[in-house]
């Protein structure tokens, strides 16, 4: 059969780029990596789109990047009955969310706010808002188009690791280039690219291989290190910090009028994380005054000897047995703090067993 | 429906399908005009009211038009028809700016006002298709087009999904009487549209979105002065940005058209080559500028009544372009540079000592997009310096385009020129390199292609080594895939 050069063109680029692909999918596997979905604005509007079902049975957790770790879905749905929503967005603040839910009038169930306060208390318009904000944006324009391509691209991101963004992109390769940065550049180093994995519910936990391999741990609390130390951070002035309480005094209050609920929660960390947040954002400053000036309950992780008991492999976020333990403590907590019922009758909230845990 | 979509895959499977199925021709183009509907539709269903509106009107105003003599009742029907198009278009795109404007003059007047809110949502492509009926309308009423008996191809006409949202802004000269013929990609067609396609998505998807986005998006977000190698990656991150973004979408726009047997009039010449302004703009969005060309420029007496006249059209034709792209005053200083830049070019051109005059391109689309006769010029180093001239002032122009306001757009500008003594540097070492080969890469090979088309140089090109730049382009498609956004043009 005679083909024109066009066709024989084309079906080289397609036997060139299966080709690639499949090589290039074989090697990732063989290297250990494991599947994890792109957790985007398509997976967070998709998850949305279930905040009104929200109760204390199965809030809605807004925070940042411990609570999507800390957090444990299956255990929190093994012990309701009912699996929770997980908005939290990675590196940002929740007060966006908190305010989008404050405004949506339908809105009249339970979040749980996790609280890391480098995140929490930056400034409106900074950095760690923009995300949020993009996501609060993103929800009410989710058009029928985003939704069928979302339906598509799920299926192909089960099955495939070369579809993942976070660390497979083109772009994300080429960020971990290893090109050195003009001194006085803050660029944010690239995570180990085993460090973590995203479950469609929007889970994140930290990797078999990443737990095992000290180097790894090292290297991600290096990268804490630099974040912590080198990070441009906006002067917070008294009267910012007011009014950021203002803000979230007033968003926590239109929730209640509707008959929802807010919970703050302050997650673990732990070694030299902990340490610098303690001094860079004493207690009293900030944790204390903003459950003073809100008037929600809140949990604060240091005050219970179950919740603090925990050592973080990279000093920032717990580890997928950990969370396990920490959610059902934390489900009992918050049950006696606030005298919501979360757990089934037949799964009686008591202490977790820690014999199973690896409790360091 | 964006074209870097897997729903976009999806519906062009069915699209191809059913276009390529034994079925009456009336059939297939009934399947496309449902389907750019529903193309058109899952963005915002509400919004396809709008296209039937302006359909309804244009058919019937055009059909009146062809049968009615007295001119009176003519005009009476082409304002009927401007005033339902431009008004659409006013409230949708200007309404809140005129609204804040209008707010603005009252507080200088010393008058409080308080609009009441009105979050209006713009209809996708609203600005592209409008101007593809009203030049419709207008042939029809000049006689340069007889009016369309057919819905069925005149609705076709009005909605065709490669270019509905995003141009190219097709003439009903160029699409309409392809409807009346039966219409089928051959092999070698088909094949090249999906190479067209891949084209289009890779400038998009690969260079746009995958490599200068996001430097881009960083230097136009900060609010404070900046380094000025950072002000400039960024700036010369948008040029690269805005080129690969819209002329992605016309090479994907042409090359969908092409899969299913039709042919859309090119939309981009390698702009960045440009010698002068007037080259530029036979070069840049060509169905834009000729559209300004023939039914703006030349009603308002183009250069037949003398120099200030053909100074003061110039200038109002820009100020119009570029209040088309947006109700921002950022889009009126764009399109005012860009006429000031004609007008010394034209004053420059007009000198009585005249370098040696060089023979003007004979390509028609180039001649037919000039507003205004090339420079003359001879030797190819001070061409080639001319050419980079006219990419820099371009660069500064996008400048205004890009900034969210005025501040930062004159913020960055003086950050660029080392004026304000603030200097943070923002950007990764790794940005900078991107930005730095991709520009590099992008004059490069707009020199080179100057005067040559993809097709062109396809056909010299060995099978073997343009099927594996055609696997190279997929494979970066690929593995881009998820880190890009909606095309720029589509607010437009």
């Amino acid at each position: 059969m005679h083909y024109s050069p066009y066709v024989k063109a084309g079906l080289l680029a397609l036997a060139v780029l299966i080709g690639s692909l499949a090589g290039w999918e074989l090697y990732l596997r063989s290297q250990g990596f494991e599947l994890s979905y792109n957790d985007d604005e398509d997976l967070w509007a998709y998850h949305h789109q279930q905040v009104y079902e929200a109760s204390a049975a199965n809030p809605v957790l807004i925070g940042s990047s411990r609570m999507k770790f800390g957090l444990d879905l299956a255990t929190w749905e093994a012990t309701s009955g009912l699996a929770p929503t997980q908005l939290s967005l990675v590196g940002t603040s929740p007060r966006p969310l908190l305010a989008d839910l404050a405004r949506d009038k339908d809105f009249k169930g339970t979040v749980l706010v996790g609280i890391t306060e480098g995140l929490f208390f930056a400034p409106s318009g900074s950095y760690p808002e923009q995300q949020a904000n993009k996501c609060t944006a993103y929800y009410p324009k989710w058009s029928i188009a985003q939704r069928t391509s979302f339906f598509l691209n799920r299926h192909l991101e089960s099955q495939f690791l070369f579809l993942d963004v976070e660390r497979f992109n083109l772009r994300s390769l080429l960020n971990r280039a290893g090109v050195a940065n003009r001194p006085g550049v803050f660029a944010l180093p690239a995570f180990p690219m085993k460090f973590v994995t995203d479950g469609f519910n929007r889970q994140t936990t930290i990797t078999k291989d990443f737990m095992a391999d000290t180097s790894l741990q090292n290297e991600q609390r290096a990268i804490w290190m630099y974040v912590f130390t080198k990070a441009p951070k906006a002067p917070m002035s008294d009267s910012l910090l007011t009014s950021i309480f203002n803000e979230v005094k007033s968003d926590v209050a239109r929730i209640q009028k509707r008959g929802g609920q807010v919970l703050f929660v302050r997650m673990p960390t732990s070694g030299k994380v902990w340490e610098l947040e303690k001094q860079v954002f004493p207690r009293e400053k900030y944790w204390d005054r903003l459950i003073a000036k809100t008037g929600a309950p809140g949990i604060h992780f240091q005050d219970y000897p179950e919740l603090s008991k925990y050592e973080c492999p990279e000093w920032s976020h717990l580890g997928p047995a950990d969370a396990r333990t920490f959610t059902k403590d934390l489900i009992r907590i918050a049950e006696q703090k606030t005298g919501w019922r979360i757990a089934r009758p037949s799964v009686a909230a008591t202490p977790a067993h820690t014999s199973t845990l690896a409790v360091r | 429906m964006v074209f870097n979509s897997y729903t976009f895959i999806a519906f062009i499977g069915v699209v191809l399908l059913l276009h390529n199925a034994p079925l009456p021709w009336k059939v297939k183009k009934l399947n496309l005009l449902v389907a750019s509907y529903l193309f058109y539709a899952v963005w915002n269903p509400p919004f396809v009211l709008l296209l039937w509106l302006s359909t309804i009107v244009d058919y019937l105003v055009a059909l009146a038009l062809g049968r009615e003599e007295n001119q009176y009742k003519r005009k009476g029907l082409l304002v009927l028809s401007l005033i339902v198009n431009l008004g659409m278009l006013g409230y949708f795109k200007y309404g809140g700016f005129l609204m804040d404007n209008f707010v603005a003059l009252l507080s200088l007047a010393g008058i409080t006002y308080q609009p009441p809110g009105a979050d209006i949502i713009l209809p996708v492509g609203i600005s592209f298709y409008t101007f593809q009926t009203l030049s419709y309308t207008l042939d029809v009423y000049r006689r340069k087009f007889a009016p369309e008996k057919s819905l069925l191809d005149f609705s076709l006409f009005v909605t065709f999904f490669p270019q509905l949202v995003a141009g190219p802004i097709v003439r009903p000269g160029e699409l309409i009487p392809q409807f009346k013929v039966p219409h089928r990609a051959t092999q070698t067609q088909f094949v090249w549209g999906l190479f067209l396609l891949t084209l289009g998505l890779f400038m998009k998807v690969g260079i746009a979105d995958g490599m200068l986005s996001e430097t881009s998006d960083s230097v136009f977000g900060v609010p404070f002065p900046l380094h000025p190698l950072d002000a400039w990656a960024g700036v010369l991150a948008f040029s690269g940005q805005i080129f690969c973004d819209f002329a992605g979408y016309s090479t994907c726009a042409i090359g969908v058209a092409l899969c299913l047997g039709f042919v859309l009039p090119d939309n981009f010449r390698y702009p960045y080559a440009a010698i002068g302004f007037s080259d530029f703009w036979r070069r840049w969005h060509i169905t834009l500028s000729t559209w300004l060309r023939d039914y703006l420029y030349i009603p308002l007496g183009g250069n037949r009544l003398g120099t200030t006249r053909t100074y003061i059209n110039l200038m109002i034709t820009m100020l119009l372009g570029g209040l088309w792209h947006g109700a921002s005053w950022n889009f009126v200083v764009w399109g005012a540079l860009h006429g000031v830049f004609l007008g010394v070019e034209r004053l420059f051109r007009d000198r009585p000592a005249r370098l040696p005059e060089m023979p003007l391109a004979t390509d028609t689309v180039i001649t037919q997009a000039s507003l205004l006769p090339a420079i003359p010029m001879s030797r190819s180093v001070s061409r080639f310096g001319l050419a980079l001239l006219t990419f820099l002032l371009v660069t500064l122009t996008w400048v205004f385009f890009r900034a969210p306001d005025f501040g930062t757009a004159m913020r960055l500008l003086l950050s660029m020129f080392g004026v304000i003594p603030v200097q943070i540097k923002l950007l990764a070492t790794i940005d900078m390199y991107k930005v730095f080969v991709v520009t590099v890469g992008l004059l490069g090979c707009h020199w080179l292609m100057r005067d040559k088309s993809v097709v062109a140089v396809a056909e010299r090109t060995p099978w073997w080594l343009l099927g594996l730049g055609w696997a190279a382009m997929l494979l970066v498609l690929v593995l881009t895939q998820k880190s890009t956004g909606s095309f720029i043009y589509f607010q437009f």
